[in-house]
């Protein structure tokens, strides 16, 4: 019945591609999709963080509690907090300086500056404080000056100190640089000409521009600050109440069968670690809708 | 205040932004820095303003060296062309900024503050929205914001840097207008880049038209336009129709017609090119001496006037005159007829000429 | 006025000497000079003496787990991790504001924690190891248990380094191919895939790097067992408490020079990727 309107080859109608769903089909596909996340996510992340805090509170709230105010354990926690509380502010001014250098100026080498900013995450944590034993362990560089004006950096807190510091050295300035740099330098130069100095732009201009990434970098810095293991492992010495940070304190706990033990002290660590995610998620959430607020 | 420049050279790389730039500004003009985009008109404002240093040459402001002076030091107002407004302070404090930033000794007390950054609102007729933020401003308000707070700390000089540039034509219009009244208020001696001729001919006391890091000309709005000095200036500012042809002992001979140049008389057989506005060519629909037979192509209705364009019989070329409606509807013609046209006026350059200053 | 290598900048800002020479100083101070020592250690051993230890044949069965396992784990992190990506930016459920902040977890959490944390699960008593050990597979104490280790480690990194990139994805190219006739899955394979390639490739390379590297989350379920689940980072310790210090820090060169090359492809892997972005929002 086509008669000469139509030629013989061409289909009368065009193929009905199985295509996205319906308004009335079932969105298999999401489906799928989303319980292979989930599942993949629960085995690798969700089954173990609801472990730690399981495994921690099993024996009961007393064991839990008597676990984490014993003494060596206070003296782990005030040791994590030490490392941490120097450790960040000196990455901190690291961060701003070397992200006010990278991005409020040209100059040549700067991509092998940033480049070099980098190396401590590319570093093995045991490496990382295996360099220090090099050079501040008895028999490394200044090991013999050292131990005759009777100063231990090795297998003592500022041993400690250095390798977190090193291992945590990145986190400030990386979250910084590009930030400032997709800031431009208009704002800066606006203040110059009004007669600011460089100090005054840096605190009242620069800075708060950046408050929101700042934040980031420091409660990631911080995360990490507490949370070191392998690096510190290296140059603390494991001195029972001495020299050893709340995760070292928990492998020692491992190590010796007292499961509920180490499980407690590994969930303040684990709540840490929750905050800090807390936390980020707050700040990601304001800095979207200041950023909305700007969109017009 | 007086700013002379003096042998400016600044270099990009292998780029050169500025070559040998000498330009005098006297106190209270407004003077409009007008160029093509890279022709260098911002990095004079920048060299003048202290953002950039000149590779050589001096900036002289009232007679005092300050190539080497801070542009903290400078007394300089700026507005930038993407307003560079702090995006985390209200607008009182962004007004408000360069007075805070000052040394106690020179510092106004924070009563003297306020009634010095409400009287600059008022005077760019922001006042009301003191405490809001930049980001909910429109633009055109924006850039009312960044001149006032340019000029809070009382500067020698007001240097802005396509203001207008990133607004839309209505707006742009009416600030132009509104700043030239604000200057005339104010007569503080002021230079702005723009690369939009309307702008600068209409606002500017005098007109520096700049073209690869050079200066073509500067001169009153109709010094430029009416007598423009070199192709490019006469090609910038406004539409152009080129006949090529030779001009000997003062007269050119461009393809069919003859025009008086008696500033060449002097001259032996030389190309030129003779560059005439569309509005300044004679058009009949019958043919007579010295004019040049063309085909009409189209005629479109811009407002109060018609844009015409031709092709010339003996080669081709396009031609475009511009008539009245009247003029036009008098002559009578439509698409396809054959029309006859003779330049009224003419600027005529020599070869030479045209290679040292084409684009 | 010359910085070594660095010239004077073109900018009227102020505080470049003083923020650019601070930065030097405390980078030297910190990274560099430490890390030179290990080169400078290394140099005291002969050259056989240097190629014996790092060629001893328990050390080369560590190179070979810790590579093998890592790349393993960096490519089920590069497939699932794209697929949670996917499903984060462009599905809505019930709990995805917490997930997504969850995924950031194996960054925040101590290493020690998630590796006494996987054991416990792992083990065949756990509440994970038990099925499987029931199906025959054992997870803990064998290269397996290090797989899962190093797959934790490395899970935020492909997901983190794609989901900007399907964020921005413009859904008008996926309605242009829509209305050409390609199917979903062809829109999914030729338009969106080949988008999100590089950033997929940088996300493995730094899960990759992180896994080789990785201590404290592996050596609580690896079982360490020479020559069969004894990764790298534990030889240069057990070097260590030998006071082997020339043969910890030969090894630890080796490591050292993997990973800085890593670095560098990494490096070029992120401006690459960050160039094709820029061309395409053209």
């Amino acid at each position: 019945m086509a008669g000469v309107l139509t030629s013989p080859n061409l289909p009368l109608h065009p193929p009905v591609r199985k295509s996205a769903p319906g308004r009335r089909a079932i969105p298999w596909v999401p489906i799928v999709l989303i319980t292979i996340a989930l599942l993949y996510l629960a085995l690798f992340l969700f089954v173990p963080l609801a472990a730690v805090f399981y495994e921690a509170l099993r024996k009961g709230a007393t064991v839990y509690w008597a676990a984490i105010s014993e003494p060596d354990a206070i003296s782990a926690i005030k040791l994590t907090f030490i490392a941490a509380l120097i450790a960040v502010p000196l990455n901190l001014v690291f961060g701003v300086a070397a992200a006010w250098a990278i991005a409020k100026f040209d100059f040549r080498g700067k991509s092998l500056l940033i480049t070099l900013i980098d190396l401590p995450f590319s570093v093995s944590p045991v490496i990382s404080g295996l360099i220090y034993v090099l050079i501040f362990g008895l028999q490394g560089w200044l090991g013999p000056w050292l131990s005759e004006h009777d100063v231990k950096i090795i297998f003592a807190v500022p041993g400690i100190v250095l390798a977190t510091i090193f291992v945590t050295f990145p986190f400030v300035a990386r979250e910084l640089i590009p930030l400032m740099q997709a800031q431009g330098r208009e704002e800066e130069e606006a203040a110059a000409v009004l007669g600011a100095s460089g100090w005054q732009t840096l605190w009242y201009v620069t800075l708060p521009n950046v408050k929101w990434g700042l934040l980031y970098g420091v409660i990631l810095c911080n995360a990490r600050a507490m949370g070191e293991f392998g690096a510190v492992s290296v140059v603390s010495g494991h001195i029972r109440g001495e020299t050893n940070t709340l995760p070292l304190h928990v492998e020692i706990l491992y190590n010796e069968y007292q499961f509920a033990a180490a499980f407690a002290c590994a969930s303040l660590l684990a709540l840490l670690a929750v905050i800090t995610l807390v936390i980020k998620t707050v700040v990601e959430i304001r800095y979207e809708q200041r950023e909305k607020e700007f969109r017009t | 205040m007086t700013i002379q420049v003096l042998d400016v050279c600044k270099r990009f790389g292998t780029y050169d932004a500025l070559s040998g730039v000498n330009l005098e500004i006297k106190p209270g003009e407004l003077v409009a820095l007008l160029g093509p985009s890279g022709s260098g008109k911002t990095t004079l404002l920048r060299v003048i303003a202290g953002l950039e240093k000149p590779d050589s040459g001096r900036i002289l402001f009232n007679d005092e060296d300050t190539t080497e002076t801070r542009v903290q030091e400078r007394e300089v107002g700026f507005v930038f062309q993407h307003y560079a407004l702090f995006r985390h302070m209200s607008i009182f404090e962004n007004v408000a900024f360069g007075l805070r930033v000052r040394p106690r000794a020179v510092r106004p007390s924070e009563k003297e503050i306020n009634r010095r950054v409400h009287d600059l609102l008022k005077l760019v007729q922001i006042d009301w929205l003191s405490d809001r933020y930049p980001h909910q401003l429109s633009g055109g308000q924006r850039q009312r914001i960044a001149l006032a707070r340019a000029l809070a700390i009382e500067p020698k000089v007001l240097l802005l840097d396509e203001p207008f540039g990133a607004l839309d034509a209505k707006v742009r219009k009416e600030l132009r207008r509104w700043l030239r009244r604000l200057h005339d208020e104010i007569n503080l001696t002021s230079v702005f880049v723009t690369h939009d001729q309307e702008e600068a001919l209409e606002v500017a006391d005098r007109v520096v038209v700049v073209n690869n890091g050079k200066i073509e000309q500067v001169g009153t709005p109709d010094e430029v336009y009416d007598h423009p000095a070199t192709p490019f200036v006469y090609q910038f500012l406004g539409n152009v129709n080129l006949f090529e042809g030779r001009v000997h002992n003062g007269v050119a001979d461009v393809g069919g017609g003859r025009i008086l140049t008696p500033e060449h008389h002097g001259v032996a057989d030389t190309a030129a090119t003779a560059y005439v506005r569309p509005h300044d060519i004679d058009i009949a629909s019958a043919a007579g001496s010295d004019m040049v037979e063309a085909t009409l192509n189209h005629a479109t209705r811009i407002g109060s006037v018609v844009r015409l364009e031709l092709s010339r019989k003996d080669n081709g070329a396009l031609v475009e005159v511009e008539l009245s409606r009247e003029r036009f509807e008098h002559l009578n013609v439509i698409a396809g007829n054959l029309v006859y046209f003779k330049p009224r006026r003419a600027r005529v350059f020599l070869a030479a000429n045209q290679d040292s200053s084409a684009a | 006025m010359t910085t070594g290598i660095f010239t004077r900048p073109h900018s009227v800002l102020p505080g470049f000497n003083m923020a650019l020479g601070f930065t030097i100083f405390y980078l030297s101070l910190i990274v560099l000079i430490p890390l030179s020592a290990a080169f400078i250690k290394t140099f005291t051993l002969t050259w056989e003496a240097f190629w014996t230890t790092v060629t001893a044949p328990r050390v080369l069965a560590s190179y070979w787990l810790t590579l093998r396992t890592s790349l393993l784990a960096a490519l089920i992190n590069a497939v699932f991790g794209l697929l949670v990506a996917w499903v984060l930016v462009r599905y809505k459920f019930p709990g995805k504001r917490v997930i997504d902040a969850l995924v950031d977890l194996p960054f925040a959490l101590p290493t020690a924690v998630a590796g006494i944390a996987l054991t416990a699960v792992y083990a065949t008593n756990g509440w994970l190891g038990k099925p499987l050990a029931e199906m025959g597979v054992k997870v803990a104490f064998t290269p397996l248990g290090i797989l899962v280790a190093l797959t934790f480690i490395g899970l935020p990194f492909v997901v983190r380094t794609v989901q900007p990139v399907l964020e921005d994805l413009e859904k008008e190219m996926e309605e242009a191919a829509q209305s050409l006739g390609a199917s979903q899955w062809q829109t999914f394979q030729r338009v969106i895939f080949p988008t999100v390639l590089p950033a997929v490739v940088t996300g493995f390379t730094l899960a990759f790097a992180r896994a080789l590297g990785e201590y404290g989350s592996v050596i609580f379920i690896a079982g360490n067992m020479p020559m069969v689940s004894e990764i790298t980072p534990l030889i240069i310790i057990t070097k260590l408490e030998q006071y082997d210090y020339a043969g910890a820090t030969a090894v630890a060169v080796v490591m050292l020079v993997a990973s800085f090359l890593l670095l560098l492809a990494i490096n070029t892997l992120q401006w690459w990727s960050r160039k094709q972005r820029a061309q395409e929002s053209v």
